[in-house]
């Protein structure tokens, strides 16, 4: 397997790198990984079936924008550790069982900024633990999974809060804290041609009330139930139909409804195609209906607002290069209003390079238009235009132990200058995934 | 003198004559493949006895015997190779063997009556018919030897070889995406408490 397509995502790098959907590609920094690459022979095989994968990764670099301040800003060193374990069913030359596959793993990454100023504050020191839990059964033609992952994320707040010299007050930062759960279960009958899948996804998401800037109000529930059925015209090309209706919940509603927040329950009915248009070229093309339905408030509206397209393109260049880029237009829930209209350009190019290097360039633009009545009256009619870099480059010393270079960009240019950033890291880092 | 010169003519033809060697015998018949023991060659009616016949006749059921042996042997070989074509063949000998080994002691039977019976001509006959089956048995174990198999005329079991190419990936594209947990940073805000 290609070492740097294999690399996982970082966990601790997901405040910036977002997923883009239904590919398991990062835009932005990825970050150190939290799970093995995935490499054969790598593993210790502590039961027949069984394997166990151990890694860590350091980080040490810069950071021009500490409380990401639109002047003033704040730098500092930063380091980053994060070890990790990973239990899977598998033999170091691969996996035991295509009927039942397991996947079990856990991290912890520590992060410290080094600046005297941030240490005095408070702020220097955050533990983001991170764990998951996979189960697949089934053969071909019905099938089973569950899944839970969860995550804590402690971040350095926004600057333009309550604080003296750039510096927040009260030395706690961002905490968030989320864990997903899933269930589903699989129908392929006949040759497998149609598939069928009907998923339940619960996800909590709990903000630290303790924090300097508190988002608790916008502690929230969201069960999600999804129907996808999928006909496959060729054997990995398939046009599909997927119905998704979601509750979401806020778990303190008083305080939401102070904030000019409410339940909602999102419904998409989209349809499209998924899969390859010929062996090095896939793509997703997803087009369909979709509303908000807000209790309160502001709401999806008009042909737009109620439209949901998602369209990705990805080509395999050479077997050590592949090439994505994608256009997304949604909206999505917020902590400051209801939702916000989005709309996503991003790309990403990874590149091996003489079996060694392994290159990862990524970038990704939103435009974020908040609706409805804000809790925060000077956010009212606020609009972002986020820009977003990630680079790496690694040297991969085994096809398990590697160092290299790292670059993250982030930039927000709202039409409210106090929202506006600029903050850019760099990184050393080196690590072993085995 | 024409008295003398006819009598040195006749002693001087005379010894001519007498002085070659005695006419050479026929060439044995081409013989027939496999086991080169066997003599094929019909002896002339004037010089074999009954008894000789009877001999000869047993020698002829050893040999079918044998042949008929060898026959059967190279049918389970054929069975244990799984050889359906070469099985065939054989079988096919070993079939038309046992019946001329069945008309072979039909006649030996009949000879032996002959012979007890003082018939000459019965017996001849008989014999006759021995001497021509255990040629054919003799042919027919030659024929079995030379059976064709499978493995002169397969060329081998069809095999199929599947070559993916390496850029196809090996998930499956047409899942829908896996649900991912959203700890992207919340923008800027100060919210009322």
């Amino acid at each position: 397997m290609n070492r740097r397509f294999a690399l996982s995502i970082g966990l601790g790098a997901l405040l910036a790198g977002r997923v883009a959907s239904a590919q398991e590609v990062t835009i932005g920094y990825a970050g150190l990984p939290a799970k093995s690459s995935g490499e054969s022979n790598t593993g210790i095989q502590i039961s027949d079936g069984v394997l166990l994968h151990a890694g860590f990764g350091v980080e040490a670099g810069y950071d021009t924008n500490v409380f990401y301040a639109p002047t003033n800003t704040i730098g500092s060193s930063i380091f980053r550790f994060m070890p990790y374990l990973e239990l899977t069913n598998a033999t170091r030359t691969g996996p035991v069982s295509k009927e039942l596959t397991f996947d079990a793993h856990a991290g912890l990454q520590y992060r410290h900024y080094g600046n005297s100023v941030i240490s005095n504050a408070g702020y220097a020191d955050s533990w983001n633990p991170n764990a998951g839990l996979s189960l697949s059964l089934g053969g071909a033609q019905f099938g089973f999974a569950v899944a839970d992952v969860f995550a804590r994320v402690e971040d350095a707040p926004y600057a333009n809060s309550a604080g003296t010299g750039g510096v927040p007050a009260k030395g706690i930062g961002i905490e968030r804290n989320n864990n997903q759960a899933s269930i589903e279960g699989r129908w392929s009958p006949g040759g497998g041609r149609l598939t069928s899948i009907l998923r339940f996804t619960n996800m909590v998401n709990i903000y630290d009330q303790n924090s300097q800037q508190s988002y608790s109000y916008a502690n929230a529930m969201t069960n999600t139930l999804m129907l996808d059925v999928a006909w496959k015209w060729l054997p990995k090309t398939a046009i599909f139909l997927n119905v998704s209706q979601s509750f979401v919940d806020y778990l303190n509603n008083s305080a939401a409804t102070m904030n000019h927040l409410s339940n909602s329950y999102p419904l998409y009915v989209t349809t499209g195609l998924r899969g390859l248009l010929t062996e090095k070229t896939s793509a997703v093309l997803t087009l369909g209906y979709v509303n908000g339905f807000y209790s309160n408030g502001a709401s999806t509206s008009g042909f737009l607002g109620s439209t949901y397209l998602d369209l990705a393109f990805t080509a395999r260049l050479t077997q050590l290069s592949r090439a994505v880029v994608g256009y997304r237009h949604d909206f999505l829930n917020t902590v400051i209003s209801n939702f916000a209209y989005e709309e996503t350009v991003y790309a990403s190019y990874v590149q091996q390079i003489a079996g060694r290097l392994g290159l990862d360039l990524s970038g990704r633009y939103a435009y974020l238009s908040y609706q409805g009545q804000t809790g925060d009256p000077t956010q009212q009619g606020r609009v972002d235009n986020y820009f977003q870099l990630g680079a790496t480059l690694d040297y991969f010393l085994r096809n398990w132990a590697y160092l290299g270079v790292g670059y993250s960009l982030l930039d927000n240019r709202s039409n409210i200058a106090a929202d506006s950033y600029l903050k850019q890291q760099v990184f050393a880092r080196l690590g072993v995934t085995y | 003198m024409l008295k003398t010169k006819l009598l040195l003519t006749t002693i001087f033809m005379g010894s001519t004559v007498f002085a070659q060697g005695p006419a050479p015998e026929a060439p044995p018949a081409p013989g027939g493949q496999g086991a080169s023991a066997v003599d094929l060659s019909v002896k002339q009616k004037p010089t074999l006895t009954p008894a000789d016949m009877i001999n000869q006749s047993k020698e002829y059921f050893t040999g079918m015997g044998a042949v008929v042996k060898r026959i059967q042997t190279l049918q389970d070989q054929a069975k244990r190779e799984k050889d359906i074509i070469r099985l065939n063949c054989v079988t096919d000998k070993l079939v038309q063997a046992r019946v001329n080994v069945n008309i072979a002691e039909q006649s030996m039977a009949t000879m032996q009556e002959s012979v007890a019976r003082n018939n000459e001509g019965e017996q001849t006959h008989e014999f006759t018919r021995l001497t021509i089956v255990n040629q054919k048995v003799t042919v027919l174990g030659a024929e079995a030897e030379n059976c064709i198999g499978e493995d002169l005329s397969f060329v081998g079991a069809t095999r199929i070889e599947v070559e993916v190419d390496p850029n196809i990936p090996q998930y499956d594209p047409t899942q829908p995406g896996s649900p991912f947990i959203d700890i992207t940073r919340p923008p800027s805000a100060s919210p009322i408490d």
